[in-house]
């Protein structure tokens, strides 16, 4: 809060404005929309039903209109304008906005009204709402640093604000950075060592290749996507019933790593069903809307609660292809943005017409074996098919009898796993839609038929077969065809958002007239067309962005930096972000060497605390942790209870996944240390290391271990002062827990596990201090 | 400057000065920015003895919300009905039934008059049932509202709107919003506590604490009467205090270089953190055990170490708030009197819930008087609606008496924190069927309660989404017949 009355950071700011007016006029949707917006439009807006005087402000043609011989905004002659006076009037029964209301306009912005009238008061549309347009490069004075275009455009700014890049950060430092950021796991040292060692051209980009193919980079990048999918393993509301719904997981795990591309894979979970002849993938990737909650509580009404995950389902839709929050459409027309309560319910009507019904067995269901159960019944099934051909031997006749019935119970037993899927209602049991008066699902007003909206590009020729009604494949067909201005600028911002932790749209949840224009618009425009001019290849977005020179600086910050810049929007040095929970249980696995790496399945529970309760008219909250490896296994398999999420994920701020999280919030808070400090499943990933120093450096002193833990940890060597620190520490701890065996033995095994043969406890109780430590450092907490 | 921003600013702020410490900054000064952001309001003055903003001197500094999850049956413990007794057993007149719809109810239901014996009680003369007898002896401090009604008649929607203000998951409870307005006084001890008893959590689930899409640290946090109060709370098995300080100081060294070389205020945020995180090793633990306090207090709540219960979790309350927590909610499960089995039979079920319960609630309010604590802590009894005048219809074969959900009309209380003692508000009609004057909504139950912490709820708002969003959605109104 002091920055902001730095005297620096004004000059930064003019330096950022100009290098975004470009020349000297008003930029109306930079500098008028947002005033106009937070102080008139609620009352004088789209709204119809809440607006005063008759007045729209929001449109040229509103607030140019005869009011009866003078009018808000006369163009060009601000003097003469209605709007001028009122905002800066003395009489408070006249002052707009009501001081009640709003905030006044200050000297600053009534002088940019002023200079906007005076220069012809152009509105020009929602820089959202206009398609987006590849511009030419911007000129760099240092030719030599870009890498690629992504470096063009930032440079470009950082010039002009006068900041230089950062340096590159050196190969370990990367090797941690690409790997976290692409696989959410670290490298090991071997691959470190390896990518430090490679003297051939390209040695980066070959690094970034590799880690990119890794099985791993779907099962970490997969977690955005299921966040905003609401994915769970249970259906929500009291009873929170388990529901069986992981093979969309794996769908989507899959489709990230073939890199399937982004318009077929929103085409397929939005209207799978609909394409001709779908394969069994394609169905179950439908699944993305069936994780709407479902309400099992009795005495409820099923129409309701359809009702309520059709709503979720538009919202949903909406936020996550166009950026843009339709809630408030819901119940009246948007105050701020163009969408009326109309075509909302026309948004809606698209995804009314789906066969589930907020059912208890979650129908309509398709059912499939795993490949595993594949297996198992085809070579089931070729004995009972020996028994077909051999013709019947009388003497063996009850035997056969008798193991054929043995082999089809066996074939019975297999039992097919399920997957809640979209279907389309026949046509005969077509449901009409009208509007929900304030959103109310008893309350109903007209009919509407199923529609975009308009100002964001939905026509009458989003469908071009006419004879069709506008369904759930038209809808997915118009996010990613070329009317629609958002949804590439959408994926481009939320991958930006990952790597760099704040998306180029601050308000990645909003594209809207309410949300934050974009910091880099050029080039968030370049990034989009050319996104799509590559078929939404979404893995090559990706390595754009990291085999970018911007990604490569050191993330060191300056105190200089610190001032002007703290959010590193500018990127004038790397990246620098706290993970999520649930990349550091995986990381704390993987370093200890405890990580199960089995690839898909039904969720696994590992180890919890016990709450002792029970969820309302369900189960215990508690759970039994999972048998053998699978307690090891990747966070993302770890089963999700809307009712009671992984304690340990909802502290590092994860949703509990009952409706769509855009953007998850990055806290810092003590009950965080208390998770990697002391929560049992991080205690066992200490101890698992101790272990593992003691066993694979057998006879070491004290320093080739710390080395070692270091190298697994955060990539590196050491420093001296760390080494010493931490060597010291192992000594007093060692001597301490000498007087306290039952101490050491607790320390070295609970909850890990019995000593091994002949390990002494006090030597692991101290080395598991130590990877306590080490496990707890802000670099290894960090993603830098 | 564009509001998202400084609701980022909001954000990022919040990030890096969890309960406040850290960094120079407070929770305070967080509560004070967002008001100033969202309103610009000239008019707010500093709650006095916090670090607080707020529209005008608040009577409550903190809350201590006893929710009984369920529907306590308002008819046969506080709404006295001579003529439901005297038609007990009739048919519903039809025209209360004309167009409604019940959760577990439909034909023609029976008229069931309470089968408790009622009485006038205190000065005030509150009518009361025999089955809270220890509510007879407060009934001169509390402030009991007959006239509560909702919109929501299965209970996690009921639930939610009650916590939240609205019927669906997503939204911030009631005590994030005051948390958020209100900051911390103890800056070692979470300030927003959650306790649960009887087994089971409310069926509105954790979004009845959650913080929907204001910063997470505004969140409930849930202590546990049994193993860790807060979780991981308690260093690993077989570290003492004295090993985890030295390896703590390790760390922090360790830290600190890293600090001094990258610069980056959040690694200097960590280190304060942990510390925070030392302290609260031991702020915690000591003030959630209760065998620290005498037995004759023990005895006056029916407290017992060790136990899950509802009377320790109202020791506990008082403790909590003793120390400076700002919110403590309470969730106790088992109110749902339908009559499926005989714990929920208005007769010995109620006796027997009750008996669990009136006592500790009636030690706490009295206790808080004792210490001075009652003027400025807004305590608040109820449930998320009533339950109906008629036997519920698919138990009505049986011996067992139950109710059905009713969310027309139901009764709740509260004391202290500048509501009138010894006060009845509200009626409703002879048979309990509808309010007949005074109506209390739970959106004016909200205004009121913010009020009393001294906040207009209207202005109390946190931007999301492009929109101003405040615990009331649109509605509600301060019921100024209440404050004292």
């Amino acid at each position: 809060m002091h920055l902001i009355g730095s005297f620096r950071l004004a000059i930064f700011l003019v330096v950022i404005a100009q290098v975004a007016g470009a020349d000297d006029c008003v930029d109306f949707n930079r500098q008028i929309r947002p005033l106009l917006t937070s102080r008139c439009v609620a009352c004088h807006g789209p709204d119809e039903n809440e607006r005063m005087a008759d007045l729209r402000l929001d449109i040229s043609s509103g607030a140019s209109q005869d009011l009866g011989g003078y009018a808000a905004i006369i163009p060009g002659q601000a003097d003469a304008s209605e709007l001028i006076r009122r905002i800066t009037t003395e009489e408070n029964d006249e002052l707009m906005p009501p001081p009640d209301k709003g905030e006044r306009f200050s000297a600053d912005e009534v002088d940019l009204m002023r200079r906007w009238i005076d220069e012809g008061a152009k509105y020009e549309t929602h820089w959202a709402y206009v398609k987006p347009t590849k511009g030419s490069l911007p000129v760099v004075q240092d030719a030599d640093w870009p890498a690629n275009e992504v470096d063009q455009f930032l440079l470009a700014r950082l010039e002009s604000a006068g900041l230089q890049p950062s340096p590159p950060a050196d190969r370990r430092t990367l090797a941690r950075r690409i790997s976290l950021d692409l696989t959410g796991l670290p490298p090991t040292p071997q691959q470190v060592d390896a990518f430090v060692a490679d003297r051939y051209p390209l040695a980066y980009e070959r690094f970034v290749d590799a880690t990119m193919n890794a099985v791993a980079f779907g099962q970490h990048w997969a977690r955005i996507w299921l966040d905003l999918a609401r994915y769970a393993d249970s259906s929500g509301y009291p009873s929170d019933q388990p529901r069986e719904i992981w093979g969309y997981r794996d769908w989507v795990i899959n489709a990230l790593n073939r890199n399937l591309p982004f318009d077929q894979f929103t085409i397929e979970q939005l209207a799978g069903d609909l394409l001709e002849s779908p394969t069994q993938e394609q169905l179950i990737a439908t699944a993305f809307h069936r994780n709407t909650m479902t309400q099992n509580e009795g005495g409820t009404s099923d129409e309701e609660f359809r009702v309520a995950a059709v709503v979720d389902r538009a919202n949903t839709t909406m936020a996550v292809w166009l950026g843009t929050t339709m809630a408030c459409a819901q119940c009246h027309t948007h105050k701020f943005d163009p969408i009326t309560q109309q075509e909302y319910f026309q948004f809606f009507a698209i995804l009314n017409q789906s066969a589930d019904a907020d059912r208890k067995d979650e129908a309509p269901l398709l059912e499939l074996y795993s490949p595993e159960q594949h297996k198992q019944r085809s070579g089931v099934q070729a004995e009972l098919d020996k028994f077909a051909v051999v013709p019947d031997e009388p003497a063996d006749s009850a035997n056969d009898e008798q193991h054929i019935a043995a082999l089809q119970k066996k074939l019975a037993a297999i039992k097919p796993v399920s997957v809640p899927i979209m279907r389309e209602l026949p046509s005969k049991e077509r449901r009409t839609t009208k509007i929900q008066r304030r959103g109310n699902w008893q309350d109903l007003g007209d009919e509407v038929q199923p529609g975009v909206p308009a100002a964001i590009g939905g026509s009458a020729s989003v469908n071009d077969d006419e004879s069709r009604a506008m369904d759930r494949l038209a809808l997915s067909n118009w996010l990613v065809g070329n009317e629609n201005p958002l949804a590439a600028r959408v994926v481009v911002n939320r991958l930006w958002e990952a790597v760099f932790g704040v998306g180029i749209v601050r308000t990645s949840e909003d594209f809207g007239t309410q949300g934050e224009p974009p910091f880099h618009p050029e080039l968030l425009d370049w990034l989009a067309v050319d996104l799509v001019e590559h078929d939404w290849d979404t893995k090559r977005l990706l390595r754009q962005i990291v085999t970018s020179q911007a990604y490569r600086q050191v993330s060191t910050s300056t105190s200089e930096l610190n001032e002007l810049d703290p959010d590193n929007r500018l990127v004038a040095r790397g990246p620098r972000s706290r993970p999520t929970g649930e990349l550091l249980r995986d990381q704390a696995l993987f370093v200890s060497g405890l990580l199960c790496d089995d690839v898909g399945g039904p969720p696994v529970r590992p180890m919890s605390p016990n709450l002792g309760l029970k969820t309302a008219f369900g189960g215990s909250n508690d759970w039994t942790t999972s048998e053998g490896k699978d307690r090891y296994r990747r966070s993302i398999y770890t089963e999700v209870r809307r009712n009671s999420p992984y304690a340990s994920f909802t502290t590092f701020d994860a949703p509990n996944r009952e409706t769509c999280t855009i953007r998850r919030d990055r806290t810092n808070t003590p009950l965080q240390a208390f998770v990697t400090l002391n929560d049992p499943v991080f205690v066992e990933a200490n101890q698992a290391m101790a272990r593992r120093l003691c066993a694979e450096l057998p006879a070491a002193t004290a320093q080739p271990r710390i080395e070692y833990a270091f190298q697994l940890c955060v990539s590196r060597d050491p420093y001296d002062n760390e080494l010493k620190t931490l060597a010291k520490l192992y000594d007093e701890t060692a001597a301490m827990l000498a007087g306290d065996p039952q101490s050491a033995i607790e320390l070295a095994t609970d909850p890990l596990g019995p000593l091994p043969p002949d390990a002494s406890a006090v030597e692991l109780a101290a080395w598991t201090v130590v990877a306590n430590v080490i496990m707890n450092l802000d670099e290894y907490l960090m993603r830098q | 400057m564009i509001p998202s921003r400084q609701q980022q600013q909001l954000v990022s702020t919040t990030r890096r000065h969890f309960l406040g410490a850290a960094g120079g900054f407070s929770l305070g000064a967080i509560a004070l920015n967002s008001l100033l952001a969202d309103n610009a309001a000239a008019n707010l003055i500093p709650a006095s003895g916090g670090n607080a903003l707020t529209h005008w001197q608040p009577r409550a500094k903190r809350v201590i919300y006893l929710h009984m999850s369920g529907g306590p049956p308002n008819l046969d413990l506080f709404d006295y009905k001579q003529e439901l007794v005297n038609r007990d057993g009739q048919d519903c007149p039809d025209s209360v039934l004309k167009g409604r719809r019940f959760a577990f109810t439909s034909g023609v239901p029976k008229l069931m008059g309470t089968p408790r014996t009622f009485n006038r009680h205190g000065e005030a003369g509150m009518w009361m049932s025999d089955a809270v007898p220890n509510f007879h002896r407060i009934a001169d401090d509390i402030c009991v509202v007959r006239s509560m009604h909702t919109d929501q008649f299965n209970h996690a929607p009921a639930e939610l709107l009650l916590f939240t203000g609205h019927a669906r998951q997503g939204r911030p409870s009631l005590g994030s919003w005051v948390t958020y307005g209100l900051g911390t006084e103890n800056e070692n001890l979470p300030s927003y506590v959650v306790l649960i008893s009887s087994g089971t959590q409310p069926s509105g689930g954790q979004g009845c604490w959650g913080s929907g899409f204001i910063p997470s640290v505004h969140q409930g946090v849930q202590c546990r009467s049994q193993g860790d109060p807060v979780l991981f709370v308690s260093d690993p098995k077989g570290m003492s205090r004295e090993l985890r300080r030295k390896s703590l100081d390790a760390l922090q060294s360790l830290n600190q270089v890293q600090a001094d070389q990258f610069l980056h205020s959040e690694t200097a945020t960590r280190i304060a953190q942990y510390e925070l995180a030392y302290r609260m090793q031991t702020s915690v633990p000591e003030v959630m055990d209760i065998s620290r306090e005498q037995a004759a207090v023990l005895d006056e709540y029916g407290a017992k170490p060790g136990e899950a219960s509802f009377a320790n979790n109202c020791l506990l309350a008082r403790r909590l708030v003793e120390q400076g927590v700002r919110f403590v909610q309470l969730f106790d499960w088992g109110w749902d009197f339908h009559g499926t089995g005989p714990k929920e039979d208005i007769r010995g079920g109620l006796t027997t819930k009750m008996a669990a319960t009136d006592k500790p609630v009636a030690a706490l309010i009295l206790d808080l008087k004792r210490r001075g604590l009652l003027d400025d802590t807004l305590v608040v009894w109820g449930g998320e609606f009533g339950r109906t005048p008629f036997r519920e219809g698919r138990t009505a074969a049986s011996k067992v008496l139950g109710r059905d959900h009713f969310p027309d009309c139901f009764t709740l209380f509260m004391a202290g924190g500048g509501v009138k003692a010894g006060f009845d508000y509200g009626k409703t009609d002879d048979l309990g069927f509808a309010i007949t004057e005074s109506p209390v909504h739970i959106h004016d139950l909200q205004a009121t309660i913010l009020h009393q912490l001294g906040f207009d709820h209207e202005r109390l708002t946190y931007q999301f989404q492009g929109r101003n969003y405040r615990l009331t959605d649109v509605h509600g109104s301060v019921i100024k017949d209440l404050i004292a």
